[in-house]
């Protein structure tokens, strides 16, 4: 089981690797863009204004499922280091890092919706002055 | 001109914004973290909006407020919170804290320009 786990920890170091990777390539290719629009003096219409700022929430989105990441890796390695020497007492304790994982999921989920802005949130009007 | 100061981690936000407010008669200065913006702040500059981010490490949105409404002369300087954020509970708790508005990201660019222009009361 403990070697499952350190691929499975491996795996997730992976995905998080390239999700670092895509946060910057698309920043900047994003910015690369906007020094070329600034510097020939485009004036963009509001459509593709809204669009450029994808970018932001992508960046958004993917710091969020690292951080979930980072939340289940934690949970795993404190069950390998805790449970390495007994496999047994490791299986006994799996259904409370279930729970831990599970947790985790959920705070992931809500981050996905939290941070969708008006692209998950249609119906917002998007500005609300107290 | 009025000074708008735009706090955001994001530099590809930061460029959104000023793409859409080039065109307005106003004085932009952008900030990639709040203790930059709040340091200014407390050293004399006295902005005539703020417009933050929320979600930012190491200072958030709701603790650059509260720093901002703890400094005299920007006791009362409109605050608007321009987030991907768009939980109830946050709003409520941005409005019990002084914000002046929400603007939900993707910003329409028509309705940034209208909300600056409405809390500047620009003709």
């Amino acid at each position: 089981m403990m070697q499952f786990l350190h691929t499975l920890d491996g795996l997730l170091e992976h995905i998080k690797s390239v999700e670092r990777e895509t946060i910057e390539l698309t920043q900047q290719a994003q910015l690369q863009v906007v020094r070329f629009i600034e510097k020939q003096g485009l004036l963009l219409d509001d459509e593709t204004l809204e669009v450029m700022q994808y970018q932001d929430i992508i960046a958004q989105q993917l710091g969020a499922t690292i951080e979930a990441i980072e939340s289940a890796q934690k949970h795993l390695q404190y069950f390998t280091r805790a449970f390495s020497e007994d496999d047994s007492l490791a299986a006994e304790n799996l259904e409370k890092m279930h729970g831990k994982l599970t947790s985790a999921l959920d705070r992931a989920r809500e981050k996905h919706s939290a941070f969708g802005g008006k692209i998950q949130h249609q119906d917002d009007d998007g500005i609300e002055f107290f | 001109m009025p000074l708008v100061i735009f706090v955001d981690d994001s530099e590809t936000a930061l460029a959104s914004t000023r793409m859409v407010t080039d065109t307005m008669p106003i004085t932009v200065k952008q900030y990639l973290n709040a203790p930059d913006a709040l340091r200014e702040i407390q050293a004399g500059m006295t902005p005539d909006l703020i417009i933050t981010d929320m979600n930012m490490p190491v200072m958030n949105g709701f603790e650059f407020l509260q720093g901002v409404r703890a400094h005299a002369a920007t006791a009362r300087t409109p605050v608007l919170m321009l987030t991907t954020e768009t939980r109830d509970e946050l709003k409520q708790q941005g409005k019990a804290l002084g914000l002046t508005g929400w603007i939900v990201k993707p910003f329409n660019p028509a309705q940034l320009k209208q909300a600056i222009a409405r809390v500047l009361r620009l003709a």
